[in-house]
């Protein structure tokens, strides 16, 4: 009896596991990923609008 | 809330089940896939295909490069949109996707969804891109165009008379190739320039005030009646007026002034004694007392010439004026030092006085390109920071430096 449900808890928590483990690689940190690159591009297109002017030389 | 505590409870804890191995593995697969993927849609995005997708792009401006050289050429060589629009740099190129995000809103909310309404944005949009190709030094057309690798003596001599001094000064290729790919907006078509149109831009709403000073950003026709319909005199650029009434697109302008007092009196000047013209009337305009009227007499002592103060209430179209003249001097003063300093260093504005100006101005004009618009801006610009209206280094802009 306790054996089973040891084994069914393990089944679980392997699934759960797993579950995680692939959330986290192909939403979670894809998403931030764009989210960080979107908004570094966002920050350089505001200071461009209010501060830097359009991109110069090198610059 | 549930979940993400399961989920979290589960990030925390070392991995029971999956191998160390597994896991670098299925994570370094990821993140190639994810590289992969980012640096496509990165292309994707940059191809001429992703930009002519939306009509707006299609149906004008790919239309307009379609009979340039940068579409079909001796060489095969193309340039496609992101070319010469999107900078290669990284940063800069994030930071222009990003941007793109202004493109997306415009498509959604139809912004420029039909011809007319993008022909009333292009002034607009090309000064955006004018001004980027200013700032990098027009780099997108030098990724491909370096005047390093230019031959002169390929080249036609008429070519290189003007190419030569610029890669000598490294000038940007926009600051004379505009419309190089694109129709030019309207205002240019019409000799207009680009930077004067600029102006215009600026141009506020105005209310009737007869204290608070406008002046005029163009060149404006005058009216005897409020529906513009008799003509009988134009204002020049970057005139003081005070406006005086409203009415539909029109205003009452007051347009203060001096005038000779031989003749017919057509021409208003700034000043006493100054040749600096603010507006020009025709004859019966000029002499009709309940057009203009006499406000003070004055004998200049230097030409015994009688002038008189005088003030003119006419009509004129709404949306030419601006609450202060800085822009137009800043302008002026750009205009003045890129056309004279391609031969010789420009003299300082205050070397000659008001009245010496406009014959050294029209004896060196013909040789700069600029329209009778700009020129009449430039010579203004001179004349008002002219040795008459500077005073210890400091310039007096308010028509008081001229009691001689």
């Amino acid at each position: 009896m306790a054996d089973t449900n040891s084994r069914q808890e393990t089944g679980s928590s392997k699934l759960r596991e797993w579950m995680a483990f692939l959330f986290v690689i192909a939403v979670v940190v894809p998403v931030l990923s764009v989210a960080v690159v979107g908004g570094y591009g966002f920050i350089v297109w505001m200071l461009q609008v209010f501060v830097l002017g359009p991109p110069g030389h090198g610059g | 809330m549930k979940i993400i505590s399961t989920l979290w409870n589960t990030l925390k804890r070392p991995p029971v089940h999956i191998s160390l191995g597994v896991i670098i593995i299925v994570s370094f697969i990821a993140g190639v896939i994810f590289w992969g993927g980012f640096n496509t849609a990165m292309e994707v995005t940059n191809t001429e295909k992703f930009c002519v997708s939306c009509h707006e792009m299609e149906d004008n401006v790919y239309q307009e490069l379609q009979e340039t050289v940068h579409w079909s050429n001796r060489s095969g060589v193309r340039a496609i949109c992101s070319d010469c629009h999107v900078p290669h740099e990284w940063t800069a190129k994030i930071a222009r996707k990003m941007q793109a995000s202004k493109e997306v809103w415009g498509a959604i909310f139809g912004t420029i969804n039909t011809p007319e309404k993008f022909e009333g944005k292009r002034l607009e949009l090309a000064q955006h891109e004018w001004a980027r190709f200013d700032a990098n030094g027009s780099q997108e057309c030098r990724n491909c165009h370096d005047y390093d690798s230019m031959d002169w003596e390929l080249m036609s001599d008429k070519a290189r008379r003007f190419m030569k001094p610029a890669a000598e000064r490294d000038q940007s290729c926009l600051n004379c190739h505009k419309g190089i790919a694109h129709h030019l907006p309207e205002e240019m078509n019409k000799g207009g320039n680009p930077l004067l149109a600029d102006l215009l831009n600026d141009a506020t709403s105005v209310s009737a005030n007869k204290d608070t000073p406008y002046y005029s950003a163009e060149s404006v026709d005058l009216y005897r009646d409020a529906e513009l319909t008799e003509l009988v005199g134009h204002l020049t650029i970057a005139t003081e007026v005070a406006v005086l009434e409203t009415q539909g697109g029109s205003v009452k302008l007051e347009i203060p002034g001096w005038r000779k007092e031989k003749g017919f009196g057509r021409v208003f000047y700034e000043d006493f004694g100054q040749n600096i013209t603010n507006a020009v009337l025709d004859k019966d305009a000029a002499q009709d007392e309940s057009l203009v009227a006499t406000r003070e007499r004055k004998e200049d002592d230097l030409t015994g010439l009688p002038w008189a103060k005088v003030t003119a209430e006419l009509w004129a179209k709404k949306g030419a004026y601006l609450k202060g003249r800085d822009a137009l001097w800043d302008t002026a003063s750009e205009i003045y030092h890129d056309g004279c300093s391609v031969c010789h260093s420009e003299p300082d504005p205050e070397h000659f006085d008001a009245n010496t100006w406009p014959a050294m101005f029209s004896g060196m004009v013909g040789f700069t390109n600029m329209d009778g618009p700009t020129q009449s801006l430039v010579l203004k610009y001179l004349q008002k920071h002219s040795s008459d209206y500077v005073d210890d280094g400091q310039n007096v802009d308010d028509g008081q430096a001229a009691e001689r």
